[in-house]
């Protein structure tokens, strides 16, 4: 582990094939996050990075912007923060908006409605299925899991028999988490970058 | 053209009370769909957008910005998404200790599971507007299914499940 610390632009030029080539969302990022912040270029050791990540799990709003914004924090302060995470969010965000831009041009023609049938719900359980793997990854170990899956199945009826308020589940998720659902996750302590 | 500031502070508050870039879904579901800035269509197509693009999952918020309000939603969109997470780096910076908590574990637990049984609430709302399941045509609800499995289980990539999908569409969904 080298103790050196980076220049902003080093920095920059880190995140930026993060934000660029991580295609495929979180799992794909965070590889690429480790690979040339830990392995690559020594900035901070295995240990540093999933203490942060531990923290970055808990952030509101997009976890790996945190972990970022942490990362860019240790290494190179307040200002590695704020490069940390608009390169990470820029060039990527950049690309996106291209890309819906582009689309938009061509969402009308008769192939691509076609298409979109397709899409349009393989997009949808692909969400779905984010969202039951974060669950997974979520529950604890032994007997408490039925009581973690039990309340992600009651916030889940509530969306969708009951149509109730996102805000007034979430609410709910806090109560009933500090109340009921302290503990480790199953997965908590595997490194989830190797 | 949708208030700006408006816009923003949907974002924002739908970044500030989740945790993990999908978990806003529910939030701006409401926030977009029922107030008639956006189609249920509309963030099904950012949702797929944000599924090939690269970067950290949660930047379908990107395409939504830009559906609601051009190249200017997209920024703001943008930045309401960078804000919230910059509060942990703040946190960490006083806390750090506080914060790995068996107690702060169990609060983080509580909405994941919440936001994660929403999102998933939310997925099949997007695909049945009001919760018309048996509306939707069976194939799609194959495809919907078969691509839940293949993300959970996690060995394709998620741009070949959607070419897979648009192919089924080309062929079935005329």
């Amino acid at each position: 582990m080298s103790s050196t610390r980076p220049s902003l632009r080093d920095l920059a030029r880190a995140w930026i094939v993060v934000s660029t080539q991580s295609v495929g969302g979180g799992p794909s990022t965070l590889f690429l996050m480790r690979r040339e912040i830990v392995n690559r270029r020594g900035w901070v050791s295995t240990r540093q990075f999933l203490e942060d990540y531990a923290l970055a799990k808990m952030s509101l709003g997009i976890n790996l912007v945190a972990l970022a914004g942490l990362v860019g924090l240790r290494t190179a302060g307040l200002a590695g923060v704020l490069v940390s995470v608009a390169v990470l969010l820029v060039p990527a965000a950049a690309i996106t908006v291209m890309l819906t831009a582009g689309y938009v041009l061509v969402r009308d023609e008769p192939f691509v409605r076609a298409a979109l049938t397709g899409i349009a719900p393989a997009a949808a359980g692909m969400t779905a299925g984010m969202g039951f793997t974060f669950i997974q990854q979520s529950v604890r170990r032994g007997w408490p899991a039925l009581l973690d899956w039990g309340f992600a199945s009651a916030t889940f009826a509530a969306g969708l028999a009951l149509g109730a308020t996102p805000v007034v589940v979430i609410a709910v998720g806090i109560a009933v988490g500090g109340l009921l659902l302290r503990g480790q996750s199953s997965r908590a302590s595997g490194d989830p970058a190797s | 053209m949708t208030d700006v500031v408006a816009l923003f502070w949907i974002f924002l508050k739908a970044a500030a009370l989740s945790i993990g870039g999908q978990g806003a879904l529910p939030l701006l579901r409401q926030d977009l769909v029922a107030t008639g800035i956006l189609t249920e269509h509309q963030v099904l197509e950012a949702l797929a957008i944000g599924r090939v693009t690269p970067g950290p999952t949660g930047l379908f918020v990107v395409s939504l910005g830009y559906f609601a309000a051009g190249w200017l939603g997209a920024a703001i969109a943008t930045l309401a998404a960078s804000l919230p997470p910059l509060s942990m780096v703040a946190l960490a910076g006083v806390i750090r200790r506080q914060l790995l908590t068996a107690w702060a574990a169990g609060v983080v637990r509580g909405v994941v599971l919440a936001t994660s049984g929403l999102v998933i609430a939310t997925s099949i709302t997007l695909l049945a507007p009001d919760r018309a399941v048996l509306a939707v045509p069976f194939w799609q609800v194959l495809v919907a299914l078969a691509a839940a499995a293949v993300f959970v289980h996690g060995k394709t990539h998620p741009g070949l499940v959607l070419v897979a999908g648009a192919i089924l569409g080309v062929l079935l969904g005329r």
